[in-house]
């Protein structure tokens, strides 16, 4: 501050009287809303002094040897001070504003004497100890020409403003101009900077690839998820055709069924979209490829369940109607013919047994669609001794002569699975009728348990071991279909759900059942199940 | 009992059912209109078809392992000299394109399981005599 500096009246906010200050306040220009937002933007309001706009002050006074040069902003209720040279203070109220009246004109606005200009003489400025006498403004405008403010300078003392002068000043104040103009360059190139990151971000956030192609096929550019569907970054994937990463010549698709080529040549099930995009005066192609393999496995997945489901109730409707035949065949026979006791009573006997079949048949189909649809929801487990489990399933065997031929070789280091205790013993009972009924009468059946880790998962190992009829490797996949028998035998009772309500049972425990058999080898089921957490039972 | 029988003219039927019970059962059904042999397997079936040349073949479409009902059926009828054996195609598969695939392998009648013996009788009948 000099000791030249101009001294306001009263404070800024506080003008003399209301009634002298309505009379001077210049009037509202008609572009105000928009100009108003022109200088919001700008983001130069009440932000700190700047090197660029305080250089041009300190010139101006000095070229025109006056105490105060200002760039002062015309805000919606007051001026503000941008730079100032020899002023205290950073605003004034618009009303008091010589600026205000600046800034609707083009010309500079000179007042030489504002003790005898009505617009400014009783203004606060102008009353003060160390009034304001002399002003020069030039307006300050904007890259759309809206006049945001002014460069301008004042006095204690009258003077007059050659036209040499005025010229000198609008020159300084076309400088200011230049700077404001750089600033709203830097400001619109960091707001397009921005959105072009937003729709980058955008790009690289689809979950499909998305490739940019020139009019002669060429990639230009493609997003992060292209990236990854084909294997290699973009830079790689630039100016190669589109033709060989999609398999066919682009062209302006809906939507079109095919594969992406990998770099590494491999295929992936792909929906390729493309649209044409004029950019720079040339029609491009923007590729939009979709990874469907996930989509086609599921479509796949469903397939499969629906036709093992349709298999399974067209095997199950021949499985229920083949006893169905001998039940009612005979009882119909016996109605209307006359057979001797003998046979009649033989005809009853195969009625009997088929109902007893069918019966069995209906309730095992029943106990596999509990354990199917129940999940692993339905179990009971509990720490199980498997060797109490195998004692039980023995117990259970209806025909003391077959359970006779059980060798049972529990072992004396058997840890505790944790299991459901029934379903357990029903999937063993399901193994030992199996190798009961395809092996010959007198033979021995063998079941053994023994520790047995796998995949560093401790747990238990049952083994029934018989000498019967054996399987081949088809025979061993097909025993775990529903309904499937081994032919060999006809005469075997049983329904061919056996295994395959193993296999469920097995599988909700987490566990492992495995066939080792050749034909005339006799056979070994194994069946391994976790152990529960705590270790051994001895 | 049957005209077949009172005019002297007795049929040779064979049934091929790898089922115990079924065989049975249509042996009984049969009987009054001649000799019914049997058979538990298609190969089984082949050997008796030379020795015995019967009239009509009862036959199992699901025949367990081995050749199936089916195969042996279109195996006959394309065969000159055993073309002219009549075939009843047996199953408990009903569907309209089971019974399609049968009368494509060549069967002359497809009979659905459980089926009634006085129902057989007749189509076995009618077929001998058509």
């Amino acid at each position: 501050m000099t000791a030249h500096a101009i001294q306001p009246a009263t404070t800024p906010h506080q003008p003399a009287t209301p009634a002298t200050t309505a009379t001077c306040a210049a009037p509202i220009p008609a572009n105000e809303a928009q100009r108003l937002q022109v200088l919001l933007d700008l983001n130069l309001l009440d932000t700190p002094p700047d090197a660029r706009f305080d250089r041009i002050t300190r010139l101006a006074a000095r070229l025109f040897g006056v105490p105060t040069a200002l760039v002062s902003l015309i805000d919606a209720e007051r001026q503000w001070f941008k730079s100032r040279v020899g002023l205290e203070f950073r605003e004034t109220p618009r009303s008091a504003s010589f600026c205000a009246h600046a800034i609707l004109q083009d010309e500079v606005m000179v007042v030489r004497d504002a003790c005898e200009d009505e617009r400014f003489a009783h203004t606060p400025l102008v009353q003060g100890d160390n009034p304001v006498r002399f002003y020069a403004g030039s307006p300050i405008a904007a890259g759309d020409g809206h006049r945001i403010g002014t460069l301008c300078i004042l006095d204690r003392v009258p003077r007059e403003f050659s036209e040499e002068e005025r010229g000198l000043l609008r020159d300084l104040a076309g400088i200011v101009g230049n700077e404001v103009a750089a600033i709203e360059l830097k400001i619109a190139s960091e707001r397009q900077r921005r959105s072009e990151h937003a729709v980058r971000a955008l790009l690289d956030h689809l979950p499909d690839g998305v490739l940019l192609v020139d009019d002669s096929g060429a990639i230009v550019s493609c997003n992060e998820a292209a990236e990854r569907l084909f294997g290699v970054p973009c830079t790689t994937l630039a100016r190669q055709p589109a033709a060989s990463l999609v398999g066919f010549e682009p062209a302006p698709v809906a939507r079109r069924e095919g594969s992406g080529r990998r770099a590494d040549g491999s295929l992936f099930a792909a929906e390729i979209t493309i649209a044409a995009m004029p950019l720079d005066g040339r029609t491009h192609l923007a590729l939009t490829v979709r990874d469907v393999a996930p989509y086609r496995a599921e479509q796949e997945r469903v397939r499969a369940a629906n036709e093992r489901r349709h298999n399974y109730f067209r095997t199950a409707s021949h499985e229920l109607r083949t006893p169905m035949a001998s039940i009612l065949g005979f009882s119909e026979l016996l109605l209307k013919r006359d057979f001797d006791a003998a046979t009649g009573r033989e005809l009853m006997d195969i009625i009997h047994r088929q109902a007893t079949r069918l019966i069995s048949l209906v309730n095992q189909m029943l106990d596999l669609a509990r354990i199917d649809s129940g999940g692993a929801a339905q179990l009971h487990p509990a720490a199980l001794d498997l060797r109490e489990v195998l004692a039980k399933m023995q117990g259970a065997l209806e025909d003391p002569a077959q359970a006779a031929r059980l060798d049972l070789r529990p072992g004396n280091d058997v840890l505790r699975v944790f299991a459901d205790p029934l379903r357990i013993q029903q999937a063993l009972h399901n193994i030992v009728s199996n190798a009961l009924a395809y092996s010959a009468p007198e033979s021995r059946v063998e079941v053994a348990l023994a520790p047995e880790a796998r995949d560093g998962r401790a747990g238990v190992l049952a083994t029934v071991r018989d000498q019967g009829i054996g399987m081949t490797p088809e025979q061993r996949e097909q025993v775990y279909d529903a309904f499937w028998r081994a032919g060999a035998l006809p005469d075997v009772a049983g329904n061919g759900l056996g295994m395959t309500i193993v296999r469920e049972i097995v599988d909700l425990h987490g566990g492992v059942v495995e066939i080792d058999s050749t034909p005339g080898g006799g056979s070994q089921v194994a069946l391994w199940l976790p152990a529960a957490e705590g270790g051994a039972a001895r | 009992m049957t005209q077949d029988i009172m005019s002297g003219k007795l049929h040779r039927i064979l049934v091929v059912d790898d089922q115990q019970d079924l065989r049975l059962l249509i042996r009984l059904s049969l009987r009054a209109l001649g000799e019914v042999a049997q058979a538990a397997s298609a190969e089984q079936a082949l050997g008796l078809l030379h020795e015995q040349a019967p009239d009509l073949l009862i036959l199992d479409v699901w025949l367990g392992e081995g050749i199936s009902g089916l195969a042996l059926c279109r195996q006959i009828k394309d065969d000159p000299r055993t073309a002219g054996v009549r075939i009843m195609l047996l199953s408990a598969c009903g569907q309209q394109s089971d019974i399609a695939a049968g009368m494509a392998a060549g069967a002359d009648y497809y009979m659905v399981k459980p089926f009634s013996p006085e129902v057989l009788l007749d189509a076995a009948k009618g077929l001998l005599e058509g």
